[in-house]
């Protein structure tokens, strides 16, 4: 029997209105954890009976965070549903343009949500220990040069996708529009830019975290480590892709457990329900489902940076895996199962997405004025699946012959993480709440990092899109007593 | 509160930076997803404000739907910005309400991914970005009743708040004259 309940409710930092409950045994132990997420009605419904061509703009507003992904992903399997493959320049124009999305999303995340934790030190106050904390310590100018990253993504973002706020640009077979030569050396020049900043990002990384043995000993300690298996998209070489090639998963050992075309992704992935919440926690097929256990029995996998870079036999480009090869040197080899590393997994992501961003930039064909094959075929039904930053995102959609979607079906990239993140919460609840602890906001911080590491969106897996909210902690007695409140409101008095 | 604004005809006179005679920007930005029924608010007061302000000087429409730093970077170049976002207060459905820029947060004014909008707004300062200061923002919320469920129209109570949302932005750029 539970004889203290701590609620955590909402989440911090994070999109959706998540809420974490923390039973005690009556010895004052963590017995059990639940990451509880509220459900979005009606999607599905909302999408059957449209023409399937909507589907890139209409899933791009599912998310404020990325509706780039979404956008191409809804874009590519339009391509597989209407039967059509894309011309070579719509492909690296797709890809770029994905590049620079991920570059401006993973700069955000480290340096606004997941930094400030390792910058500012995971007991500081919380009205330091968010971006205007990181630029006090690090210096006025990483500020200026953070918002440059941002501005120049988004103008990118503007200038290539056609829109400031939703882009409206991909269509089935290719692009509505190509990019000129003065807009390519503009986008080749902001990407050498982009590069020289991921490489300050990850020295910086270098700096302040490897450099100090007690963030390391956290990074590598047993409350944030899980083994899973792991699930990233990789190309023909078995390096890192974020637009396209085959998913790949490998086991908690690191050996290849299997290896698909996404189109397949149903005769791998299944998934579990239970009666606490409205997620559903997807899960190996071919392992089962063995409950919030890790290990090469349990059918749970990561679908994170980490995760990726765990997947992978490399990154495709010169820098990216000179900081890879580092990495797995640094925390023992492959696979890390360290949940934290998830954010220098990301850094190097960042380094790889800027460098492929040029390669692409000064790619011959990237200014081609063949940018769309025209569909002819009628369309039955198509998967489409890139790499979120969050993880792997599918779409799928089924029409009538005349394209009018009868059936939709999304796993985006924190619901594949779900059981995991749960997993990582009891893990670290466990190891820093036992019988006596007084449970501050700086021990609950602790907790919220083991999550924070995924940057979930709880707006995707729900297609839910509500604000920043504060933080209320209450630890009750048996009879409902509120013994201890702990709250906050997001860094700043408002 | 509540607002019972009257609508202002189109100003006859430019609204100058008496230190430097220009006009000064006025932004006037819907936040809001149009697919998720009262959520979409923000976006539908600013549709039915574009002929009523056409031709206000310094003035600008826009739509967004993400707050903390994107949008701080969406009020870049701007000397006052008027926000209009759906809320959850707990309210009744369709309550008309005029918040400051540091106020309870509203749908979109903050991003769970990154920071709170004043924390934006002073990251922007600190950075040199040329940001509206606090006290020449105005948020103009209105209380929602469902933004859980996909749907491309509001509910009849918010449906019917929209001209008085209208109405007390145009109440406040007059105020601003």
């Amino acid at each position: 029997m539970t004889t203290q309940r701590i609620s955590i409710d909402p989440i911090t930092r994070l999109e959706g209105h998540g809420k974490i409950d923390i039973f005690l045994t009556p010895k004052g132990d963590v017995a059990e954890t639940y990451l509880q997420i509220p459900e979005l009605r009606g999607f599905e419904r909302f999408c059957v009976g449209r023409l399937a061509e909507d589907m890139p703009n209409l899933t791009s507003r599912i998310c404020g965070v990325c509706p780039e992904a979404h956008h191409i992903a809804g874009t590519k399997a339009l391509d597989a549903l209407f039967h059509v493959d894309p011309p070579p320049t719509a492909k690296k124009l797709r890809e770029m343009f994905y590049c620079i999305f991920y570059a401006t999303d993973h700069t955000t995340h480290f340096y606004a949500l997941g930094g400030p934790d390792f910058i500012m030190g995971p007991d500081a106050p919380p009205e330091q220990r968010n971006i205007l904390g990181v630029i006090q310590k690090v210096g006025m100018e990483i500020a200026g040069r953070v918002l440059k990253m941002r501005r120049d993504g988004h103008n990118l973002i503007e200038m290539i996708g056609g829109r400031k706020v939703h882009p409206n640009w991909g269509l089935p077979g290719g692009v509505s529009r190509g990019i000129t030569e003065e807009q390519r050396k503009e986008i080749e020049s902001l990407g050498r830019d982009a590069i020289e900043f991921a490489k300050f990002s990850l020295q910086l990384f270098n700096q302040i975290v490897l450099g100090n043995r007690e963030y390391v000993q956290l990074i590598t300690s047993e409350a944030y480590t899980q083994r899973t298996y792991n699930m990233g998209t990789v190309d023909a070489n078995n390096r890192v892709n974020f637009y396209d090639g085959l998913i790949r998963v490998v086991g908690p050992d690191g050996r290849e457990h299997a290896k698909y075309r996404a189109k397949d992704y149903r005769d791998y992935i299944a998934e579990h329900v239970e009666p606490w919440t409205y997620l559903k926690f997807p899960f190996l097929k071919k392992v089962g489902w063995k409950g919030f256990v890790d290990g090469e029995d349990s059918g749970l996998y990561k679908a994170t940076p980490l995760s990726r870079l765990n997947a992978a036999d490399g990154m495709a480009t010169p820098l990216a895996q000179k900081e890879y090869e580092r990495m797995y040197e640094t925390l023992g080899g492959k696979p890390v199962h360290h949940t934290l590393a998830t954010h220098w997994a990301r850094l190097i992501e960042l380094l790889y997405a800027t460098e492929r961003w040029v390669e692409l930039a000064t790619d011959p064909e990237i200014t081609g004025k063949e940018y769309r094959v025209l569909p002819t075929a009628t369309p039955d039904e198509g998967v489409g699946c890139v790499e979120a930053p969050r993880g792997t995102l599918t779409h799928h959609y089924w029409t009538d012959e005349r394209g009018v979607l009868t059936r939709v079906n999304l796993i985006v990239g924190t619901t594949n993480n779900y059981a995991p993140i749960n997993l990582s919460i009891k893990q670290a609840a466990r190891s820093l709440i036992r019988k006596g602890t007084t449970v501050t906001e700086g021990l609950l911080n602790k907790i919220e990092m083991a999550f924070r590491a995924y940057d979930p969106c709880f707006g995707c897996a729900t297609h839910y899109l509500p604000g920043q909210m504060p933080l209320t902690v209450v630890l009750r007695a048996p009879d409902g007593r509120v013994l201890q409140t702990i709250s906050r409101d997001g860094g700043h008095a408002r | 509160m509540s607002t019972t604004a009257r609508i202002p005809t189109c100003p006859t006179r430019s609204v100058a930076d008496p230190a430097s005679e220009r006009t000064l920007r006025t932004l006037v930005l819907g936040l809001g997803n149009p697919l998720l029924t009262d959520d979409s608010v923000g976006l539908r007061v600013v549709d039915r404000l574009r002929s009523a302000l056409d031709g206000w000087p310094g003035l600008e429409l826009a739509e967004d739907y993400w707050g903390g730093l994107r949008l701080m970077e969406r009020l870049v170049g701007y000397d006052r910005a008027i926000i209009i976002d759906a809320q959850r207060s707990g309210a009744p459905a369709g309550t008309v309400s005029i918040l400051s820029a540091n106020a309870p947060p509203t749908r979109h004014g903050d991003s769970a991914h990154d920071v709170d909008l004043w924390t934006a707004l002073e990251f922007g300062r600190q950075a040199g970005a040329a940001v509206p200061t606090a006290s020449s923002i105005r948020i103009v919320a209105i209380e929602a009743a469902d933004v859980d469920t996909f749907c491309e129209k509001c509910t009849p109570a918010v449906a019917a708040s929209i001209p008085r949302a209208a109405e007390a932005v145009q109440s406040l750029l007059i105020e601003w004259r």
